[in-house]
């Protein structure tokens, strides 16, 4: 195919003058066969062929030509609209590569958050405005004072379009039928299913190119070699890097390493010590929370919209607590981590991932199961409170990421400039910053079945705390003093955000969709038994028409039965095992492969030294042979 | 870089968005050939022509390239602007220019970067990375901060780890070998543009 061919001249090692004319000459022959030969033979000789012996090809391909132009254009527009770009690379030329995957991650999710944001907006929210315009606001319900914060629990938004109870259930009929239950399911599930392929698809190909090649030896110094970092273009930066490296280099193979027996007791004392902490920190962080809860628990059920101002701000105390948690408690690991001794930097920054994802998994899990089991019996139109409480939490993560840049940072470099010198100026905590970003987007996602438009705020959110880093990250930190690693840390990053919190995430909304009955009198599934039932009902209307035998015998004996679930499962498990066999091979493979490479060069060797030593003695064999002729010759003569 | 507009013929944008485009990832962009150009003009402004419809001959020297601002502080810049010289001299034309960052684009794939990493690691030019060639890589890239002996002991290492065949230098096989165990390699050998 053109792009095949046109991707296998991109790649050949050569000159640009002689890819354009191997450009003009290959296609006109069938393309594989000849451009291998141009390889192997590096031949001039075809190149230098000009292009006028070609023109019925170009004159054919002039409007393919047109068509690939407009594509050009397109995408040389899409290049000036380019997020960010300018920023990324002042960012990453004055700290290097593994500084700006925390901003690459930010623009990905960004991304993530847009898509979301259009498709909700476009196929949930426009039709709902479109077909009545002014939300059913009940009489004498103003915009009171904490709206924003708490995202109005008995206020304006609770009727509008923001929450789960604002969508309306029926079919609206305006110029087409449009069946709202089945859009605000499909549209959800569409979405979620897309993310998930998205982020298999990231995860997959990051861990191809940067885990599976990648040695365990991390501190060989082929690699301290080979690291330099070309992004880099400040000459501060790049004086520090040098500093850098050359301190690694003597520390890794120059000086004497003592005996590390004391090393490794410290180690298991820290590590016994922090697991303490954590486990203890996280108790403390759980059972701080029911209390606060019950007083959300012991309101009046039905009615919601008498809520007095205090008892509006009591629901704020909720997300304070656990945004705060959320703050304090991973700058604590990171000060453990400091006292603790690891016996590899990779084992450190783990052990920080491991704690801080478990703490966060833990405060969304009690969280989750307090929404799921407590508050649908409590309240008459749960699904929009949830929806409010998410967007409480996402508000104050917000305000409390704006506050971590503050400690973390500012005062970070203050305390280490000005009063204790010993510190120093701190570095930009990537991991604790990425798992940040991964929890936001968690509750995001959490949180898109019970307020489509949540991923509005997130694109606000994710905006202002890039400037907000970007500057914090300019005036207060230094590059990172050991460097290297980037791609591996953003292959865990990328796993990270798909295994413990998509996979969570998605499993919340299904739980929710397949096993609670949604809300009596709001919202899109009013009087259903669960939400999963709408496309049970879409599939029994559509037994009068003829058309669709095979969709709805997809639906009964594909989605409904649990042997095909059961079948799927077994054979992908078969493929697994095959796939993983092959690869078992090609390691032994490669193994053997580079053995005999070793043992040629020693073969070369030896062949090499024999020769020598034959030469040596030929020559010295004509040496005799002549010596003896000329004796020889001289005694015939005498 | 404003108002002038850079001339080529259709053939040759034709013939640079095949070298230069990729289908589109989600967060890369690519140049187009004006804007490098823009780059390559306002180097030496009154070497280069704005029009490139007759083909011009026109090289900018080392010392010119060498200034730009991602170049400036790279301690490679010298051997990274020689190897995509013709003449090995670093003087690059319009042509060698546009090759050189589009190799250091995020879009490369890896073999051509290692192809290319092993061209500027090789000081001498003989097709080897010998022990020479990776004390002066070192060199470049420490300073005054290790002794001759620290540097010694660093690249006897270096070669020892890579050699496979044992000939105590490294041929473009070892370095692919090499490379393709650092992970890290595809985003630190990138230029921005």
């Amino acid at each position: 195919s053109t792009r095949e061919r046109i991707k296998a001249i991109r790649d050949l090692p050569m000159s640009f003058q002689e890819k354009k004319h191997i450009r003009l000459f290959r296609t006109n022959i069938t393309g594989e066969f000849v451009y291998k030969i141009i390889i192997h033979l590096r031949t001039l000789v075809v190149l230098k062929s000009t292009p006028r012996d070609y023109m019925p090809w170009v004159s054919y391909s002039v409007s393919l030509q047109f068509l690939r132009r407009c594509g050009y254009s397109i995408r040389s527009i899409r290049q000036t609209l380019e997020l960010w770009q300018g920023i990324m690379k002042e960012i990453g030329g004055k700290f290097g590569t593994s500084v700006l995957t925390y901003f690459l991650f930010l623009k990905w999710l960004l991304m993530f958050n847009i898509f979301s944001f259009l498709v909700n907006f476009g196929f949930i929210t426009i039709p709902l405005l479109v077909y009545d315009i002014s939300p059913n606001i009940p009489p004498n319900v103003g915009f009171g004072g904490l709206e924003i914060l708490t995202g109005a629990v008995s206020g304006y938004f609770n009727y509008t379009a923001m929450y789960y109870g604002g969508y309306s259930n029926e079919t609206l009929v305006d110029l087409v039928e449009y069946n709202m239950q089945l859009a605000y399911f499909f549209t959800i599930a569409i979405y979620m299913v897309l993310c998930g392929i998205a982020l298999i698809t990231s995860m997959a190909n990051s861990f191809k190119t940067n885990y599976m090649l990648a040695d365990q030896v991390s501190n060989s110094a082929w690699q301290l070699l080979c690291s330099w970092d070309f992004n880099i273009i400040n000459e501060r930066a790049v004086r520090q890097r040098k500093n850098n490296l050359s301190v690694q280099l003597k520390v890794n193979f120059v000086q004497y390493k003592p005996f590390q027996f004391e090393n490794i007791l410290f180690d298991h004392i820290g590590i016994h010590l922090g697991s303490w902490l954590l486990s203890t920190g996280m108790a403390v962080g759980c059972a701080h929370q029911q209390p606060f809860l019950c007083p959300l628990s012991l309101q009046n059920t039905t009615d919601a919209s008498n809520w007095s101002l205090l008892q509006e701000a009591e629901t704020l105390l909720v997300p304070f607590v656990v945004s705060s948690m959320n703050l304090v408690v991973p700058l604590f690991y990171s000060l453990f981590n400091k006292f603790e001794q690891y016996s590899s930097q990779r084992r450190q920054i783990y052990t920080l991932l491991l704690r801080n994802v478990l703490l966060k998994m833990f405060i969304l899990g009690v969280l989750c199961y307090y929404w799921m089991k407590v508050v649908p019996q409590k309240f008459s139109c749960w699904e929009s409170m949830v929806g409010q409480a998410l967007y409480r939490l996402v508000i104050f993560d917000f305000f409390f990421l704006m506050l971590g840049s503050f400690f973390g940072e500012f005062l970070s470099n203050m305390i280490g400039t000005k009063f204790l010198p010993r510190l120093g100026v701190p570095e930009f905590d990537v991991a604790r910053n990425v798992l940040e970003l991964i929890y936001a987007q968690t509750l995001v996602w959490i949180g898109i079945y019970f307020s489509p438009l949540l991923p509005a705020i997130q694109i606000v959110k994710l905006f202002v705390l890039f400037f907000i880093k970007k500057v914090s990250l300019t005036h207060n930190c230094q590059p990172p003093r050991r460097t290297g690693r980037a791609a591996q840390m953003q292959t865990i990053f990328i796993a990270l955000l798909f295994f413990p919190f998509f996979v969570g995430a998605l499993s919340i909304v299904a739980y929710t969709a397949w096993r609670l009955t949604p809300s009596q009198q709001c919202g899109p599934f009013r009087g259903l038994n669960n939400t999963f039932s709408v496309v049970g009902i879409w599939i029994d209307g559509m037994e009068d028409n003829p058309g669709s035998k095979g969709a709805i015998w997809i639906y009964d004996n594909v989605i409904k039965s649990e042997i095909a679930y059961f079948l799927g499962t077994l054979i992908i498990l078969i493929i697994i095992y095959i796939f993983w066999q092959v690869s078992q091979g090609r390691k032994h493979l490669i193994g053997r492969l580079r053995q005999l490479i070793a043992n040629e060069g020693k073969d070369k060797s030896f062949l090499l030294e024999k020769l020598q030593n034959l030469q040596k003695s030929c020559r010295h064999k004509k040496q005799k042979q002549k010596n003896r002729n000329k004796v020889h010759f001289y005694r015939t003569i005498c | 870089m404003g108002n002038k507009q850079t001339i080529f013929t259709d053939e040759q944008l034709d013939a640079y968005q095949v070298i230069l485009t990729k289908p589109i990832v989600v967060f890369v962009g690519f140049f187009s050939p004006s804007r490098l150009h823009g780059r390559y003009h306002e180097l030496a402004p009154h070497l280069v022509p704005m029009d490139y419809t007759k083909d011009p001959d026109c090289k900018l020297p080392l010392a010119l390239i060498v200034n730009m601002p991602e170049l400036k502080e790279n301690p490679f810049r010298n051997r990274i602007v020689e190897s995509f010289s013709e003449d090995g001299m670093g003087n690059l034309s319009f042509n060698e220019f546009v090759d050189m960052f589009s190799v250091l684009s995020e879009m490369a794939p890896r073999e051509l970067k290692a192809i290319y990493a092993f061209k500027i690691y090789d000081f001498n030019v003989d097709n080897y990375l010998c022990k020479e060639d990776l004390e002066k890589t070192l060199n470049k890239l420490t300073k005054e901060e290790l002794t001759p002996e620290e540097v010694q002991l660093v690249c006897e290492k270096a070669i020892e780890e890579a050699d496979l065949d044992g000939d105590n230098k490294l041929s473009f096989a070892d370095f692919e070998n090499m490379i393709s165990r650092a992970p890290d390699f595809l985003s630190t050998f990138h230029i921005r543009i």
